[in-house]
């Protein structure tokens, strides 16, 4: 603990570099916080006691079969189900394809009981959801994106369905990764295209417990009809999802080891810099007494303190910049809400010790094999 | 102006901080080409898909063949109109399916007519035969081959509750073709009971027939439908390669400013341990926009050499293969990375944007240093 105002006063003495070099490995650790928190959203979406009664059933083939609207009532027969309404991707254009956001069509009557953490702003705006056949809720963030308001009428053009509807913004909801979505009335969907489908039926469960039993016995049901289903729990529907991008998680990793290998090099050419032009001080220290063990762990010191400095700033300064910024309309929709994880900054400051470690052994072992009396002689050139 | 011999000398002398701040930009470049590599092979893939003389139909307003459908009789229209040479009416349906590695994603089926392969002469069958009508057969790339289970010659194949023979192997020559599976038309239609079809495959007599077979879709009142050229339609659909290109530009610009803080470091110091050697230079006439310019450039050659390293790096994934999902349809799309001269390019002027910038304020210490005071240290 006594060397410390010595670390420190090293540490400082050439501030720009100090600087320059915290700065290089605060970007870089920035960007590894900021992936693997991407990565964390893909792949462990927030589970909340609500999401976990929930089931979500489709056609056996894939998201592109439906399903006739007629399997809601059977699946509502099936023991342990509290609710279940109809969710149909309606995948439509607002204005130009470039301005894409979820869209369902749902039943809007039953919205509420199936998704009770999505709240509308006030209790009122849920019922004139209900009530108005055109009524349609929208994201917080998504009213945000296009500047919409409770009463405007939007449009969206059909892609996969061959007709234009027409709605009125009723209300704006949050919670449970409702912002970004918009939601409008399947009755709405089926008297503009009346074929009496849905893509996806959203199971309600009375107890979480229940689950894998309503998933047999809902796929069970249909098993020997013409649209035999899939059931599985939400969070798996929405994992599956993360899994069609590919290896995505190969790919965070390889670009993470290379910005680490990166900050090894930034750090190291610091403390070679740092060292080379103390190698006549490093000298005297060792002959004052000090063992070569404590002076490399000054050295370690040090760097220590430069790359944690680095990771802190990266990450906690992600963090705050995150909570700031309005990444839904920067990245077109792509990311919602990223929140860096504690877990996340911890992994900075672990990977920052790794860096410190590294980065100091070479330079100052090349230091410690200096005979003391050519070192005292050498000064910084 | 000063020699340049001068600067490639003092790099040399400082060996080491050289090499780690070449190898620190070369890593950046490497990271930012592979991601555009990406990019690039994605686009590719659609830009490189489809022959001139050919052209889509889809519903009006569908963007893609998979949201469309439109009833049958439009193929007799479209078939008797003047220019038409042939029409093959095809069917597309996404099948759920697990890849080799575990996880299930989504395959383009495509129910063919007897015209759909004579159409495309970018693709060929390499093993096995071609499917015959009437029966539950199917063919798929060499890329599915590979990325997906039971989907190699003479297996299984399963859609929803029925299984289909894999009896034939499709070389699409890395066109969007080589991200899917065909079947028989009438089959896929039965099984997934659509009697519809998503688009129509027209082949025009000639290219001046194409302008007018266009025309007259499109303006035909009975029908609501768009026209593409296959060319165009698929060149519309690289707007799949978008999160990649948005997270490709992301990590490079962060990994470039946190190099470009390295690059200054190591600038800042050469400024340093060469002050006596700078005044000794004004000393003999050199003005101080020389000494700018030539620590300026000398923080350039260290880019360069960096991205020329970067380059080499990121060589070696070309031509490796993968796939990720295309947004507009949730379909797998297989791609291979590709580099190409004109991204080399691309990572190099990167590369010279962070020497510069990285160097300026260096460069700028450099030049303002006080000859006598520079001397007497």
């Amino acid at each position: 603990m006594r060397f410390v105002p010595f670390i420190l006063r090293n540490t400082f003495r050439n501030l720009r570099r100090t600087i320059l070099t915290i700065l290089s490995i605060g970007m870089s650790l920035f960007l590894i916080s900021t992936l693997k928190t991407v990565l964390d959203e893909l792949e462990s979406p927030p589970s909340t006691p609500e999401s976990a009664k929930r089931v979500v059933t489709r056609h056996l083939t894939g998201l592109g079969a439906v399903m006739p609207i007629a399997h809601r009532d059977r699946i509502r027969q099936v023991p342990g189900v509290e609710e279940v309404v109809a969710s149909q991707w309606f995948g439509g254009v607002y204005k130009d394809p470039a301005n894409f956001f979820a869209q369902f069509a749902v039943d809007a009557d039953k919205f509420a009981v199936v998704y009770p953490e999505v709240r509308t702003q006030t209790p009122d705006q849920m019922d004139a959801f209900v009530k108005l056949r055109t009524g349609t809720l929208v994201g917080t963030e998504l009213s945000k994106r296009f500047g919409w308001k409770v009463g405007d009428k939007i449009t969206l053009k059909g892609a996969i369905f061959p007709v234009d509807p027409e709605l009125t913004i009723t209300g704006l909801v949050s919670g449970g990764g409702s912002e970004s979505n918009l939601y409008f009335h399947w009755d709405y969907l089926n008297e503009l295209f009346p074929q009496n489908i849905s893509g996806t039926f959203i199971v309600k469960a009375k107890n979480a417990e229940d689950i894998p039993a309503i998933s047999e016995n809902v796929d069970a049901v249909f098993s020997s009809t013409t649209a035999p289903t899939k059931t599985e729990t939400e969070s798996a529907f929405i994992l599956s999802f993360a899994s069609m991008w590919g290896n995505v998680r190969l790919l965070v990793a390889s670009i993470a080891t290379v910005v680490i290998f990166t900050v090894i090099l930034v750090a190291a050419n610091t403390m070679a810099m740092s060292i080379r032009e103390r190698t006549g001080e490093i000298a005297i220290l060792k002959t004052l007494g000090f063992s070569p063990g404590q002076v490399l762990g000054m050295l370690i010191g040090e760097s220590l303190l430069i790359a944690l400095a680095g990771g802190l700033i990266g990450s906690l300064g992600g963090r705050l910049l995150f909570s700031f910024v309005n990444l839904s309309s920067i990245s077109m929709g792509f990311i919602q809400i990223l929140r860096i994880r504690w877990t996340t900054v911890a992994m900075a400051a672990g990977i920052s010790l790794v860096v410190a470690i590294f980065s100091t052994l070479l330079p100052a072992y090349i230091a410690s094999r200096l005979p003391i009396a050519v070192a005292v002689r050498r000064r910084g050139e | 102006m000063i020699p340049i011999r001068y600067n490639l000398r003092s790099l040399v002398v400082r060996k080491v901080g050289t090499a780690m701040t070449v190898l620190g930009v070369a890593l950046t470049v490497a990271v930012f080409l592979s991601i555009l590599a990406m990019v690039q092979g994605l686009r590719n893939t659609f830009v490189e898909t489809g022959d001139p003389l050919n052209l889509i139909v889809i519903r009006k307003g569908s963007l893609s063949e998979v949201n469309s459908f439109f009833d049958r009789e439009i193929k007799g229209i479209v078939e008797t109109m003047d220019g038409v040479e042939s029409v093959a009416g095809e069917i597309l349906v996404l099948i759920n399916s697990p890849r080799t590695t575990g996880e299930t994603t989504n395959i383009m089926v495509r129910g063919i007519s007897d015209k759909s392969l004579e159409l495309r002469s970018q693709l060929k069958i390499v093993e096995g035969r071609m499917l015959r009508p009437g029966l539950r057969e199917i063919v798929v790339s060499r890329s599915i081959a590979k990325r997906f289970r039971s989907s190699q010659l003479g297996d299984d194949l399963k859609i929803g509750r029925t299984t289909w023979k894999v009896v034939g192997i499709l070389d699409a020559a890395q066109t969007a073709y080589d991200s899917e599976a065909w079947a028989d038309y009438n089959e896929i239609a039965q099984e997934f009971e659509r009697p519809i079809y998503s688009s129509l495959l027209v082949r025009a007599k000639n290219e001046v027939a194409i302008k007018s077979i266009k025309a007259r879709i499109e303006d035909d009142r009975r029908v609501k439908l768009d026209v593409y050229g296959e060319k165009e339609y698929f060149a519309s659909q690289t707007n799949a390669a978008q999160p990649i290109q948005i997270l490709g530009y992301l990590v490079g610009v962060i990994m470039a400013i946190g190099s470009c803080f390295a690059v200054m470091n190591t600038m800042y110091a050469a400024t340093t341990y060469r002050t006596r050697e700078i005044a000794t230079l004004r000393v003999l006439g050199f003005k101080r926009h020389n000494i700018l310019l030539s620590f300026l450039f000398e923080s350039i050659v260290l880019s360069i050499l960096g991205g020329i390293l970067g380059c080499l790096m990121a060589l070696p994934i070309h031509g490796i293969s993968t796939g990720t999902a295309n947004f507009n349809n949730f379909a797998e799309v297989v791609f291979k990375f590709r580099i190409t001269p004109m991204l080399m390019l691309e990572g190099m002027a990167f590369a010279v944007i962070m020497g510069s910038l990285g160097g300026l304020l260096p460069a700028r210490l450099a030049s303002s240093i006080p000859i006598v005071r520079a001397l007497r240290t």
